[in-house]
């Protein structure tokens, strides 16, 4: 007698479930994906692909040294910013931080040849001149995630004596004989990388897309499965969009930044190497003397440990800190994983550090 | 086995196979795309893409130019350009705001004298 209630109880559940997933499922195709941004913010510089923002308080005191976040050139700054609670900039808001971010656009036609010395000796070092203009500061942290975190040590690298207190860097890849994948599709045999700039002049964000997507091949098709079956969660839903469209979000590269990448690092491997020019400079990341945080993730897919690995050795700095947590590329920062793991972390170890 | 108390849930298995089989494409797929073999095809097939498109443009241009009309590229340049002109203008008009003493007052900036809460 007492297993007919677990069985009726598990059929209406199942009734239920597949009732909601027809009812929301002509919701989800009717509705656009939630707006994102959580945070008030003001854009202070917007020139060539740079913006930047600075985010408005949420407290009275904040640290003295303000804080900029560099975002990956590929992808856009609202993943740090998504919606209420789940944005790491709120986060740091209300944890006493004075916030900026050095978010990215797509490059016009004519903006093609923005090259890597635009990134790092123009757009960042602007970048921090607002910052310290506006907050009255000469300190600053440094946050960069993942190939913002590769402009954010070539600055830091090459600008050795500037008055940077602390450097963060979120899976930020160094060893680029170590990603597997993007080294095979680089393969200087079969790709000609100026063919394809000669040919579009920016390198388009699908081209870019389709690498990321190819990457895990079974990914996209189980996703969609599992929102199917999730149809009916709107919690599940909800965090599925915000997610699928930052990652579908991917931005073209300025061709000859493109062009630079390729060349330089994936087949060159210069930064691993020490041989690296910015500008006709040599970045040396040992002259890098500042506090520094690495964090990278256990199921990276994107920037394998390996290729992350070496840069705590590489860079100078006698305070330096190595973390790996659990977590993927994108779940390592945003999401139930960052909330749990990364925030706090950040904010316990910059806390000591910006007073 | 499962008990009658605890009946198999048919859509636990099916989630479980699922994992399963994104784990297993991921590795295998993932192996089989980082063969030379595979570069080899994609970037052909880039490659010919690429022509294709050059040859299109090259196509397009000569058409455009035959019947008097600008190509896609050169409108694109134009709406760079204008998008240079708007910056400046806006650049401009800041500036004579603030001389002219109507720019919004600015914000109250807080305090930075926060220290970092001690640990027990």
């Amino acid at each position: 007698m007492s297993d007919a209630p677990d069985l009726l109880t598990q059929a209406r559940t199942a009734f239920d479930r597949a009732l909601q997933r027809n009812i929301k499922g002509l919701g989800y195709f009717a509705s656009s994906a939630p707006a994102l941004g959580a945070c008030a913010k003001d854009l202070l510089i917007q020139r060539g692909t740079m913006n930047l923002y600075h985010y408005r308080p949420l407290v009275d005191d904040v640290y003295r040294v303000p804080l900029l976040l560099v975002m990956a050139t590929t992808n856009r700054g609202y993943i740090f910013d998504m919606v209420p609670g789940q944005s790491l900039v709120e986060y740091l808001l209300n944890a006493g931080f004075d916030v900026f971010m050095l978010d990215w656009t797509a490059p016009r036609a004519d903006e093609k040849t923005l090259a890597m010395e635009d990134y790092v000796l123009d757009f960042i070092p602007t970048a921090i001149a607002r910052v310290q203009a506006e907050t009255g500061e000469e300190d600053f942290t440094l946050v960069g995630y993942c190939f913002g975190g590769v402009l954010a040590a070539l600055w830091a690298g090459l600008h050795p004596d500037a008055p940077m207190k602390n450097l963060v860097c979120f899976t930020t890849p160094v060893d680029f004989s170590k990603m597997d994948m993007f080294q095979a599709w680089a393969d200087r045999r079969f790709f000609d990388v100026d063919r394809l700039v000669d040919t579009f002049g920016n390198c388009p964000g699908d081209y870019l897309y389709t690498a990321f997507d190819l990457l895990r091949p079974g990914g996209r098709i189980a996703g969609n499965i599992r929102l199917a079956d999730n149809l009916w969660n709107d919690d599940y839903v909800r965090s599925f969009r915000m997610f699928d469209r930052w990652t579908s979000d991917i931005l073209p590269l300025p061709g000859e930044y493109f062009r630079q990448t390729v060349k330089q690092l994936l087949w060159g491997n210069e930064l691993h190497a020490g041989t690296m020019h910015v500008g006709g400079r040599r970045v040396d990341l040992g002259a890098i003397t500042a506090p520094f945080l690495h964090v990278t993730a256990e199921h990276d897919h994107i920037v394998p440990s390996a290729a992350s690995a070496p840069l705590i050795d590489m860079v100078g700095s006698t305070s330096k800190e190595q973390v790996t947590l659990k977590g993927g590329h994108v779940s390592l920062v945003a999401g139930g994983n960052a909330i749990k793991r990364l925030w706090p972390k950040l904010v316990d170890w910059l806390g000591e550090r910006s007073e | 086995m499962p008990s009658m108390a605890n009946p198999p849930d048919p859509g636990a298995l099916f989630r479980d196979m699922l994992g399963q089989w994104e784990q297993m494409t991921n590795q295998f797929g993932g192996e089989a795309l980082k063969t030379g073999e595979f570069a080899r095809v994609m970037q052909g097939a880039n490659a010919a893409a690429m022509q294709a498109q050059g040859a299109t443009h090259q196509v397009m241009d000569r058409a455009l130019a035959a019947a008097n009309m600008p190509s896609r590229s050169e409108v694109a340049d134009i709406s760079a350009r204008l998008a240079r002109i708007e910056e400046a203008v806006a650049r401009i008009e800041g500036i004579v705001m603030a001389q002219a003493g109507i720019a919004p007052p600015p914000r109250p900036k807080p305090k930075r004298t926060r220290t970092a809460p001690t640990k027990s």
